[in-house]
């Protein structure tokens, strides 16, 4: 008891108790209801029964890696090619296009606003047999476009175009934050245009970089709408693997497992990455 | 240690932080005081139809309520929202026939009915949903457990330019075998249905339990049928890509999944109902139909019977079949007054003219035995 009110003696720690709390009840506690669930019988749906590693064994048993490895997978690429994409866009918003900046970095935002299933079904009716392209390359050059929606492609190229901005608005900061004058002793001294990129910028903005691929493949791991609406379930990602299992399964112990096993992967990654860059210092906290 | 009995609502009540997250996540918008009056509330779960402002618009201004309604779009996830504690939620449930007599009624999750004050509605209904109509009923024959409203045919839809109905009609499932038919189908994502759509493939009653061959057959038809197919996806999709000719016809569906198309002025595009099959007394066909019941909720709000009658009356059991989302025939259309609601191009977008028959040739959705089992070998064949 004393030493709770000890604890409490300080102002800061009793300031902090109502977000200790919300966090306890909005992040704390469902994951550990999740992990309780993922511990209990198979289509049970109490939190009461006696624990078993049943789910587990399951998912290890059974063909439920390729869902993994896919969403893995996915992800990777789609931060590989994001950053492929985004440096040289971004780039061009704090060192090229000037006052037109503002006005792309807006193209860039508005799609944000809109319902990621509508555009999706936007690039749907936009690739469809006979839709906006393969319709348009028939009509003026009689040309006959191959498959591309419903494959594992058009997977890629939906999560590429959903999760663009969230690589390129930290990369964009990271660019910034390259200071103009170390560029140009860089080239006083010197070095050709390629060595500025490859020793002072690359290096300076890799801060934006690893926010962004680190964002990008958080969100991209548990991405399932694209996989659905433009791979027409082609491939099974493993938050599709969750959703059967929480609904046409009416199996919560697995879903929840999954996700503990979503979880356990996502966090060991980053965890990986974090350890081999100190976020502080990326911020620029020090 | 463990007290099996207590379920995940008693460990709500006793647990209060993972209580309050789970509530606060699940419930959201309904949640509310523990013993507050609920004679101006009503919260319904159902399919999509009910959920729109067409349908509950004038329920609330006439009773001056609050009437909250979520869609789901499988029977499954519905009897588990009740199933894991959110029986004191709701106070109406929409979900198709089996359900209701076969595990709603005896796990407690729905009262009956005043029979006396709601039969009456089923003789004015179509011929085949007079009372005491089977699934509406317990199985004591004696306690009336729902209402009948939306129902129909649902085995799998073609486009008719492209495969004629009689073609699809006489081959029936054995369309899905047919090696030229690779590349050119798709699968609608209900799961559940899928697993009854597979066993007619393979060639037997998905509603008994299977022997190790069936379900070793079963097995092959699931890898097979998801090898030669082109997409899975929903009613959208299945129709985009039959208008698109992407697809030349799609498992499972039927006049419910293609009517919005229908009601588009797409006629050429068809849900089938095939004239032999495996199922029950040499039947192609599989149907449904709905049932809305009064959740047993502590708490039950008086409007839900209320609700129930509301939707019986011609105008808007009309309304409800022309729902947002997708259309279909009522029982309703047994009487008069509603039947003659119903424009020629609402009658062709819910395929009047076959759906006696197609109906006669259907035998109603059921509980499949075997169901965890043959879901999870769909599932791991959607991977292979």
């Amino acid at each position: 008891m004393s030493g709770t009110n000890s604890f409490l003696a300080q102002p800061g720690r009793r300031a902090a108790l109502p977000i200790v709390v919300l966090l306890l009840l909005g992040f704390i506690a469902p994951l550990l209801a999740v992990v309780g669930f993922s511990f209990m019988p198979p289509r049970t749906f109490g939190l009461w029964h006696e624990p078993t590693l049943e789910n587990y064994e399951k998912i290890f048993t059974d063909n439920t890696y390729v869902s993994l490895l896919w969403s893995l997978g996915l992800a990777s690429a789609t931060v590989v090619l994001l950053a492929l994409i985004c440096y040289p866009v971004a780039y061009g918003l704090v060192r090229v296009f000037g006052r037109w900046s503002t006005a792309l970095t807006l193209l860039f935002t508005i799609p944000l606003i809109v319902s990621e299933n509508i555009r999706l079904y936007g690039w749907v009716l936009f690739f469809i047999k006979g839709g906006v392209l393969p319709g348009t390359l028939k009509a003026l050059f009689g040309v006959e476009m191959g498959d591309f929606l419903f494959t594992p492609a058009a997977v890629l190229f939906g999560m590429v175009y959903v999760y663009l901005p969230f690589m390129l608005f930290p990369m964009t900061l990271g660019i910034a934050m390259v200071p103009n004058q170390m560029r140009e002793a860089a080239r006083d001294l010197g070095a050709t245009r390629w060595q500025v990129f490859r020793e002072v910028e690359l290096p300076l903005s890799t801060p934006g970089l690893m926010i962004g691929s680190l964002l990008t493949f958080v969100l991209a791991v548990g991405a399932i709408a694209e996989a659905k609406v433009l791979g027409g379930q082609r491939i099974i990602p493993i938050t599709h693997d969750i959703e059967i299992a929480f609904t046409y399964a009416q199996n919560w112990p697995l879903g929840a497992a999954l996700a503990v096993l979503l979880m356990l992967v996502v966090s060991v990654l980053v965890l990986i990455v974090l350890r081999r860059f100190d976020l502080d210092q990326i911020l620029g906290k020090r | 240690m463990f007290d099996s009995n207590l379920t995940r609502r008693n460990f709500m009540k006793t647990s209060a932080s993972v209580a309050a997250t789970l509530a606060a996540s699940q419930m959201g918008p309904f949640s509310r005081p523990a013993f507050a009056a609920r004679d101006k509330e009503l919260n319904i779960l159902c399919w999509e139809g009910y959920n729109s402002a067409q349908v509950l618009d004038p329920f609330r201004s006439s009773k001056g309520a609050t009437v909250k309604a979520e869609s789901l779009t499988n029977d499954p996830t519905m009897i588990n929202r009740l199933r894991a504690g959110e029986i004191n939620v709701w106070d109406l449930i929409n979900v198709n026939n089996p359900w209701a007599r076969k595990v709603m009624l005896p796990e407690k999750l729905i009262k009956p009915l005043d029979r006396a004050k709601f039969e009456p509605y089923f003789e004015k209904m179509l011929p085949q949903f007079k009372p005491p109509y089977k699934w509406a009923m317990d199985d004591s024959g004696k306690e009336l457990l729902g209402m009948a409203q939306r129902f129909g045919p649902y085995s799998f839809v073609v486009n008719t330019d492209k495969i004629s109905r009689a073609t699809a009609e006489d081959q029936g499932w054995d369309l899905f075998n047919d090696p030229k038919l690779a590349g050119r189908f798709g699968i609608l994502e209900s799961d559940d249905w899928n697993v009854f759509g597979i066993c007619c493939i393979a060639g037997f009653n998905p509603y008994k339990p299977h022997s190790a061959e069936e379900v070793a057959k079963f097995e092959e038809t699931a890898k097979r049928v998801l090898k030669n197919k082109k997409v899975v996806g929903d009613i959208a999709t299945m129709n985009q890509a039959l208008v698109s000719g992407e697809i030349d016809c799609h498992l499972t569906g039927g006049s419910y999944s293609v009517s919005p198309a229908r009601a588009d002025g797409h006629l050429n595009l068809r849900g089938i109902t095939p004239k032999k099959g495996p199922l029950a007394g040499g039947k192609g066909g599989i149907a449904w139909i709905e049932i809305t019941s009064v959740v047993n909720n502590p708490e039950s709000s008086p409007l839900a019977e209320a609700f129930l009658e509301y939707v019986q009356d011609p105008v808007v059991a009309h309304t409800v079949a022309f729902a947002e989302g997708t259309f279909n025939p009522v029982t309703q259309m047994g009487n008069p007054e509603c039947f003659k609601l119903f424009s020629k191009e609402q009658l062709d977008a819910i395929q009047w003219d076959s759906l006696e028959e197609e109906m006669a040739g259907s035998v109603e959705y059921d509980i499949v035995p075997d169901y965890d089992k043959l879901l999870d070998i769909w599932n791991a064949a959607k991977k292979s």
